[in-house]
């Protein structure tokens, strides 16, 4: 009889796998498992779902294409004052990159997961592979797309259509590559100072002594003497040297950031591991301390309306997420040294990135809970209205947060400016209530809010909701940034009626929908699911 | 006679292109306790989702109390009390939160706390009424959902997998819930794959497969080894 040999589980004294294998054998094991992790994914998106996804991705690929050629093209790219202007803003271009890739991979604590961690407990995912999945899920971000094609464009417009292009961009893409994997580095190791003991205090203590410094250099005007001193000023030189025929400075680079990348891809795996091995405290100490209970709610929709905030307000993850969301933009808008005119700008994005915390998908803040919130008596109106209130609140004190921040080296603003800005605040949270709403009724995803690495809806998803819902609230913080021009604060109100028309009558179709059986079975048996 | 409490007739549901429920007939008398058997998508759930008003019927006739499901459904709600299949909680409210917001809703009059207290108590969950229901356990999250299902003393008690994952004492809790919905006049229907403990639970038991009901019999003849023999040839 022929013996076949059996696979058995080591021994305890055995050395297991990925310990005895080398650095580059896991490596190679790590990105087996995470291409089998996107087949994987790719594989659960069926009919339409599947074809938007192919033309997202598409169109990301096309934008990106066009954003590293079509620059060269227009008119002053290469030697002129302009283009020489463009060169000087390069490093904080490219500092930018890693800015955008730290905060977002911060908040994320640690990255976006590529297979959800529900999903994943059955597979043996390894720290290494989850690493690398919070990588490939990076650019989905249209925070850090943006950043991408900007700094793709202006190195575009600085080089010219010659041939030294084709030298500039792949070394700007490894760039791209390096500091997106350096933000990620960096972000494990916050998220495994905040899974230590006094974790989260520390790291407060970090963002913090961040801020001051920040705020002294702010302060002190060296700002850009600061940025244009970067490491990336020589990332950017070497670029534009390297079209213009400086081999070797351009070689160095690429060996430099090569090296880089590596070492930080291993450095974020492990780290990653590190925080893997940590509880996660907060969570814990909010799923196991008791609440102060409260007197029983004095009406029907004080009842509905509390529960919904304790749906927001007890998540660690969402109270992270508002924090950075609501000092943040403030910050920069502090020390943007923005004037009253620009802050137009600053409630559409704080707005829509709340909606894009969990609005989009406001439903499944009940989890498994819809279900049997679904079955008491109450009318489905008054739970929507209860919905629109407590999003309306949240966008409300994080735009006005922002507003007060941004509007300390404003100056004191003329009455039409106020106006502006405050009829900007109103539109955009409720415009961005009215779209979040629309969309979680539409499209309900089953998300478990607990892990701040989810999000509420998958990532090709959300790109598309940032993106126009930045389109959309950009538009509007357009048009008041005019009437906040004009001679006359009226202007601001005339302008804000026909927008606060709309939305209202957005939310009260998207209602009425909401309160159809049928519809409301869909969504809250998705959530639920 | 009586009237029965729950009167199912035709019910058909429809996801899309899944039927998920193909032409059920039931009835659930007051005092009386009903079991639903069946395998995994044999549409259990789904016929107490539509009892429970949260999914609407496809097609058929469904009266819970004289109130039709579709044009009566806060009527029908406020009627039940529903444990559901899967969770059943908000992950980030307590119990006592879960509870005070179902005295709301379903007018309990002053005075419910106690009620909910001793609930809470009988299936030992008194130690953790003040904290988020995200960190539960799965039984812990099952024992919840009966206790909600049950506060309002409701007319008709409807447990989807109330045993699911649930310890002895629990199940024992559980049972005595049963007991009590029974002896006040309440009609029951409980979904399990627990053969034994639907036997034990239930006067009569109703068999679905494939989104039908393929046999409605006394639920003793489902006790033992020859109910469970019984069983397993209405499966296939």
């Amino acid at each position: 009889m022929r013996q076949v040999p059996v696979p058995t589980v080591p021994s305890s004294t055995e050395t297991v796998g990925p310990s005895r294998d080398s650095v580059l054998a896991r490596s190679k094991e790590s990105t087996r498992d995470v291409a089998a992790l996107v087949q994987f994914r790719s594989a659960c998106l069926r009919g339409r779902s599947r074809r938007r996804a192919t033309y997202g991705l598409l169109v990301v690929a096309a934008i990106t294409v066009l954003a590293a050629w079509l620059p060269a093209l227009l008119p002053g790219a290469l030697g002129s004052p302009r283009a020489d202007q463009v060169l000087a803003l390069l490093p904080g271009a490219y500092l930018g990159v890693l800015v955008i890739s730290l905060v977002s991979a911060g908040a994320a604590g640690g990255g976006r997961e590529l297979l959800a961690r529900e999903h994943a407990t059955p597979f043996p995912v390894s720290a290494t592979t989850d690493h690398l999945g919070a990588l490939v899920m990076a650019p989905l971000n249209l925070a850090w797309l943006l950043q991408a094609w900007l700094v793709l464009g202006a190195t575009a417009y600085v080089v010219g259509p010659t041939p030294g292009l084709l030298l500039a961009q792949p070394l700007l893409l490894l760039w791209l590559c390096c500091g997106t994997a350096l933000g990620q580095a960096v972000a494990w190791v916050a998220e495994w100072l905040r899974r230590g003991r006094r974790g989260a205090w520390s790291v407060k203590a970090i963002v913090l002594v961040v801020a001051a410094v920040a705020a002294f250099v702010v302060g002190t005007g060296s700002t850009l003497p600061l940025v244009e001193r970067a490491p990336t000023a020589a990332v950017s030189e070497a670029t534009v040297a390297g079209a213009r025929g400086d081999w070797l400075g351009w070689l160095a680079m690429l060996v430099v950031l090569g090296g880089l990348t590596l070492a930080a891809l291993v450095f974020g795996g492990w780290m990653c591991a590190r925080a893997a091995r940590l509880p996660a405290r907060a969570e814990q100490r909010v799923e196991s301390s008791p609440q102060s209970p409260r007197a029983n709610p004095a009406s029907d929709f004080a009842a509905l309306v509390r529960t919904d905030r304790a749906g927001i307000w007890r998540s660690v993850p969402l109270r992270r997420g508002l924090g950075v969301l609501v000092v943040l933009p403030g910050l920069g808008a502090l020390a943007g040294n923005l004037a009253w005119d620009m802050l137009t700008i600053m409630p559409g994005l704080v707005a829509s990135g709340g909606a894009l915390l969990f609005g989009v998908n406001a439903w499944c803040l009940d989890g498994r809970g819809a279900l049997w919130r679904d079955s008491l008596p109450v009318g489905p109106r008054l739970v929507f209205a209860a919905r629109v209130v407590v999003l309306l609140e949240v966008m409300a004190l994080a735009t006005s947060v922002t507003l007060v921040l941004g509007s300390i080296r404003a100056g004191a603003p003329t009455a039409a400016q106020l106006a502006a800005v405050l009829c900007t605040a109103v539109v955009m949270c409720l415009q961005v209530v009215a779209t979040s709403l629309r969309w979680s009724v539409r499209r309900p995803y089953p998300v478990d809010l607990r892990s701040a690495r989810a999000t509420p809806a998958p990532p090709l998803v959300m790109v598309g909701y940032s993106t126009r819902l930045a389109f959309a609230t950009t538009l509007v913080a357009l048009l008041f940034t005019v009437t906040s021009s004009a001679g006359h604060w009226q202007w601001s109100l005339l302008v804000a009626a026909p927008f606060l028309a709309r939305s209202a009558r957005k939310l009260v179709r998207t209602s009425r929908e909401w309160a159809t059986p049928e519809t409301r079975a869909r969504v809250v048996s998705t959530v639920a699911s | 006679m009586s009237e029965p409490v729950v009167d199912v007739q035709g019910l058909r549901v429809r996801f899309g292109p899944v039927e998920a429920v193909l032409g059920i007939d039931l009835s659930v008398r007051a005092g009386t306790a009903t079991a639903l058997l069946g395998r995994n998508g044999a549409g259990k759930s789904t016929t107490m989702r539509v009892l429970a008003g949260v999914i609407p019927p496809t097609d058929g006739v469904v009266r819970v109390c004289g109130h039709d499901i579709r044009s009566e459904t806060i009527a029908v709600k406020r009627a039940t009390g529903y444990c559901p299949d899967v969770g059943g909680l908000v992950p980030r409210a307590t119990p006592w939160e879960h509870l005070q917001l179902a005295a709301r809703l379903r007018r309990l009059p002053e005075g419910w706390e106690v009620r909910a207290r001793d609930l809470l108590e009988r299936f030992d969950l008194g130690g953790a009424a003040h904290r988020v229901t995200g960190g539960f356990s799965h039984g812990m999250a099952r024992r919840m959902s009966v206790v909600l299902a049950a506060l309002h003393e409701p007319s008709v008690l409807l447990l989807d997998e109330p045993f699911d994952g649930v310890d002895p004492l629990g199940v024992e809790a559980t049972m005595d819930v049963i007991a009590d919905a029974r002896s006040r006049g309440a009609a029951v229907l409980v979904s399990t794959h627990l053969r034994e403990l639907a036997v034990e639970a239930c006067h009569d038991a109703i068999v679905l497969r494939g989104g039908t009901a393929v046999a409605a019999l006394p639920a003793v003849e489902m006790a033992g080894e020859a109910g469970a023999g019984a069983y397993r040839a209405l499966l296939d």
